[in-house]
């Protein structure tokens, strides 16, 4: 079948550390400028930038309707690949294609304004992910039913406690409907009960047909839920392939390392 | 790769053979092309402004938020857009217009420097409010993607709409001197619409610095007081000296603060002074749109 998403020899570099000064000053930056051409003369340039590959050749294509779950200890390029398909970030090298609308959620509440009610703050949210105000409007009544808050839709939300705030942002998120739908550690944000309710509204969203990669620390859930694993180890895409060998794959490593 | 049901079937969820038929429609739908390729950074692009209209309704939503937040915790709400201008006017009136008596011809001083500070507030609050819009939304940066030069044009369009309100105040106050509007009036879009120009361009581009400088910040309201004294807020163009005058109206302000006051005053219109003002403040906008997208593709990684 067709991909909808076509991933090929995807990299992204990040330099870490000196002598490039995180927060520079303008001064820095002029010193920099006058030292550059210098350091480029005698080779040192690249030698003294510390560089980590977040992503080093990672390729692989998604057919429609693939649930996705995506594991790795922390650190290893799991956010990256997400923040790369969602057009945060740009890779520093290689190519993504993408077939379907994206919607993403790499932090769940992101957008949220503390000011703002909780009818305000739905409207905002959901057109920072992507929904048209159109769709919010339909979907206003099921938003506030799932998240259960609609005693405060009038407060501002820095009045609401924090399972509350959760809630709410996580219902927004769910209601969008994109083909492609991005996951970032979203369940582990309320108690034991919401946790539920929210493997329980995935595991209905994936089921409509949409696309969906899901990055989590809970194998639990992953083998609940996505029928193909990647496992990313140190940027690379260590292991591709059903839930069961790959989670054994990371455990194993884990084990190991 | 293995063959594998699109869907996994879960024999506890009755949802799920009414759900598969509603993922058919998603599986048949696939573009030809793809919707969005995602390559490496490219240095030379500009602004892509069918993608600015594609997010408008997110733009209309932050600019809209921004007046909502202003005015909720706020006392005098609204009016202090009107007294912001009027304080500065009473004050430069009081200091300058006593002591200095700067030479002014046409119109009472009062309103001079009112119809001066008018335009001067509206271009550097908005200037320095979207210098912070960007470094203030770090958190929306690096967790989802739209344009980001949406952010400072939406405080832009937040600083317009105060504008607007200090704007139609100075109607009130002419009657008071005698002043009546006339014809000349109809050249006030060309000069809000060259301000305009203005302020998204060097806002913008201040904004994409300060993501990168931490300085910008500190040096920005110097800059923009020097502008002020650069441009003829309290005193009239005239007492320019003639060899300084083409220098002196590079400064797209000086042109749009004279027009202004042109068209407000029934004045003689200086054309050519607001012909430069606007050639410099469309290419200033010109340049920055590339420079703003050469910046863009990092801001997530160094916010």
């Amino acid at each position: 079948m067709k991909p909808i998403i076509r991933i090929r020899n995807l990299s992204k570099r990040y330099y870490v550390s000196q002598p490039r000064i995180v927060n520079p000053t303008l001064r820095d930056a002029f010193m920099e400028t006058l030292r550059g051409p210098l350091r480029r003369l005698n080779g040192s340039d690249r030698a003294n930038r510390d560089t980590l590959w977040a992503l080093k050749d990672v390729s692989f294509d998604v057919e429609p309707g693939e649930v996705i779950g995506i594991i790795g200890q922390n650190g290893a390029g799991k956010s990256t690949l997400l923040k790369i398909i969602s057009r945060v970030t740009k890779p520093t090298s290689g190519e993504v294609d993408l077939y379907g609308r994206v919607g993403s959620i790499l932090k769940v509440g992101t957008g949220f304004h503390h000011n703002l009610t909780g009818r305000e703050n739905i409207y905002l949210n959901g057109t920072i992910l992507g929904m048209t105000r159109a769709e919010i409007r339909r979907k206003f009544d099921e938003i506030v039913d799932f998240s259960g808050v609609e005693r405060f839709l009038e407060t501002p939300v820095k009045h609401y406690s924090s399972g509350m705030y959760v809630r709410l942002a996580f219902s927004v998120a769910a209601h969008l409907e994109p083909e492609i739908l991005l996951l970032d550690e979203v369940i582990a944000v309320g108690d034991a009960a919401f946790e539920r309710k929210c493997v329980q509204k995935i595991r209905e969203i994936a089921q409509k047909g949409p696309t969906v990669f899901f990055v989590s620390h809970n194998l639990e859930v992953i083998r609940d839920l996505c029928h193909r694993v990647l496992f990313i180890r140190s940027g690379r895409l260590y292991s591709d392939g059903d839930e069961t060998s790959a989670i054994a794959s990371y455990v194993g490593d884990a084990a190991v390392g | 790769m293995i063959a594998k049901p699109v869907l996994r079937v879960n024999e506890t969820d009755p949802q799920t053979t009414e759900a598969s038929t509603g993922a058919v429609s998603f599986l048949s739908s696939l573009p030809e092309e793809p919707l969005t390729r995602i390559r490496p950074h490219k240095s030379w692009a500009a602004i892509d402004l069918k993608e600015i209209w594609a997010h408008r309704e997110l733009f209309l939503l932050l600019t809209w938020c921004e007046l909502k937040l202003r005015y909720k915790q706020t006392l005098l709400g609204a009016s202090w857009v009107i007294l912001q201008p009027l304080m500065m006017t009473i004050v430069f009136t009081i200091f300058l217009g006593l002591f200095v008596h700067p030479p002014i011809k046409d119109v009472p001083y009062s309103i001079f420097l009112y119809a001066g500070l008018l335009p001067w507030t509206f271009f550097s609050s908005a200037i320095l409010s979207s210098s912070y819009s960007l470094v203030s939304n770090g958190k929306l940066i690096r967790r989802t993607y739209f344009p980001r030069v949406l952010l400072p044009l939406a405080a832009v369009g937040l600083r317009l709409s105060d504008f607007i309100i200090s704007f139609s105040f100075i109607f009130v106050m002419m009657p008071f001197y005698g002043i009546r509007p006339t014809a000349s009036l109809s050249i006030l879009p060309i000069v809000i619409l060259t301000m305009i120009l203005a302020v998204i361009g060097i806002g913008t581009w201040f904004a994409a610095l300060s993501v990168k400088y931490g300085d910008v910040g500190t040096i920005l309201p110097v800059l923009l007081q020097i502008c002020m004294f650069a441009s003829p807020i309290v005193y009239p163009a005239s007492i320019v000296p003639q060899k300084w005058r083409l220098l002196y109206y590079l400064n797209p302000m000086a042109g749009i603060v004279e027009s202004f006051r042109a068209s407000l005053f029934n004045l003689e219109v200086n054309w050519s002074s607001l012909g430069i003002s606007f050639a410099v403040s469309l290419s200033l906008l010109i340049c920055v749109s590339f420079s703003f997208k050469r910046m863009e593709d990092e801001f997530a990684d160094i916010i």
